[in-house]
């Protein structure tokens, strides 16, 4: 072979590797963009689902606090916010201990109670939302004047974490067992009138930083969830 | 050697990407609660992030599962698992009592539960370093990009 095809063959040689380079560097180019735009259409569509599954509308219960997420059971000059989920064990245990001092406090006159029932803990029910429906069958009882005496039966029945909870038939029947008995209570019940409501009050909890249950705030002043933190607290303010 | 353990990394992230995006998928509303417990941006801004979050956690698991744009792929694994040991520490060090909402849960930490920062950071930790690796060796065996490279330009 003569030393100019030589030549010529190494230089054709190098073009061929160059285009191959080339080739290699543009292929990574754009697999990189492509998966680039699918990680950001992948967040694009996050934000979208969300905004349409939350879509602001909701009906705010009779009597609500000004943000629409509280439900004031009675009236009093100390102000007690408990937000819970119906859900949670620890709920369970502070308003059977808690009960009969609120109920003192509120026949004398002492205290405005307003409970603020959240939907956080959905995921332990088998996907069957119970925190939200119970939630939201609580405000259809709060319509029915009866909030705080259906809580209380709620709590009396509390499924476990991660069944299936009570369907709707039975938070229909727990409101007859209170009194309940107007078919409106049903049809609330039923048809989920509030579901989109447990919603806003889920977010009014977030902003105020609550992102445990239950929380208890006395005249603004978060304390611990037990009742001996709460007698002190509501005893301190009452003075 | 290294294409064989890159292909063990590259599966063990899109795994953990995959899980850790599905479980918080179904509920967007808690992903943001869960974002919004460390206190870190305000609600608005957490209901944002904890929306997108899991999307991009659940394409990123399938970028890394078949193995297209490793190396990219894996940069955007560890800048993630870099905020997210960022964000554990300062609710850490902050005195917050939550639970990491990693792999779905609104950030509550049961009343009687001790908050885990220690061993969540460890595991990001481990996460970490396999993505490490692929970042140094992002040419792996059984992926989109080998299978485009075609054998003649190894």
């Amino acid at each position: 072979m003569s030393k100019r095809v030589q030549a010529r063959n190494e230089a054709a040689r190098l073009l061929r590797e160059q285009e191959a380079a080339q080739r290699r560097r543009q292929r990574t180019l754009w697999t990189a963009a492509i998966a680039v735009a699918a990680l950001v259409l992948a967040g694009i569509v996050g934000w979208g689902v969300y905004q349409n599954q939350h879509s602001g509308d909701y009906t705010t219960p009779k009597g609500a606090v000004a943000n629409g997420a509280g439900l004031p059971v009675s009236d009093g000059p100390v102000t007690v916010d408990v937000y819970y989920d119906y859900m949670c064990p620890f709920c369970k245990q502070f308003e059977q201990s808690s009960a009969s001092a609120l109920d003192q406090w509120m026949s004398q006159g002492k205290v405005k109670l307003v409970l603020h029932p959240l939907g956080f803990l959905d995921r332990y029910s088998n996907g069957t939302q119970y925190s939200t429906r119970s939630a939201a069958a609580a405000a259809c009882a709060n319509d029915g004047g009866k909030l705080w005496e259906y809580s209380k039966a709620l709590y009396d029945q509390q499924p476990k974490e991660g069944s299936n909870g009570l369907s709707d038939d039975q938070l229909i029947q727990i409101g007859g067992g209170v009194g309940l008995v107007d078919p409106s209570f049903a049809t609330c019940v039923r048809d989920g009138t509030y579901h989109s409501w447990v919603g806003h009050a889920n977010d009014e909890a977030a902003k105020r930083k609550i992102n445990s249950t239950p929380t208890v705030f006395v005249n603004g002043q978060k304390i611990d969830p037990t009742v001996s933190a709460l007698t002190s607290a509501v005893e301190a303010a009452g003075k | 050697m290294a294409p064989w353990l890159g292909t063990l990394c590259r599966l063990v992230l899109a795994g953990v990407f995959l899980v850790a995006g599905g479980a918080k998928v179904g509920d967007l509303a808690e992903s943001g609660r869960a974002v919004n417990a460390y206190q870190l941006m305000p609600y608005g801004v957490a209901t944002v992030v904890g929306a997108a979050l899991p999307f991009v956690e659940i394409v990123l698991g399938l970028l890394l599962l078949v193995g297209v744009a490793t190396r990219l792929a894996a940069g955007v694994a560890a800048t993630l698992l870099v905020v997210f040991v960022a964000g554990i520490s300062s609710a850490w060090a902050r005195g917050l009592r939550i639970e990491c909402g990693c792999f779905g849960g609104g950030g509550q930490l049961a009343a009687d539960a001790s908050p885990t920062y220690g061993p969540e950071i460890a595991r990001d930790l481990l996460f970490l370093v396999l993505a490490g690796f692929l970042l140094a060796y992002p040419r792996t065996r059984f992926s989109v990009d080998d299978m485009l490279a075609g054998s003649g330009e190894r």
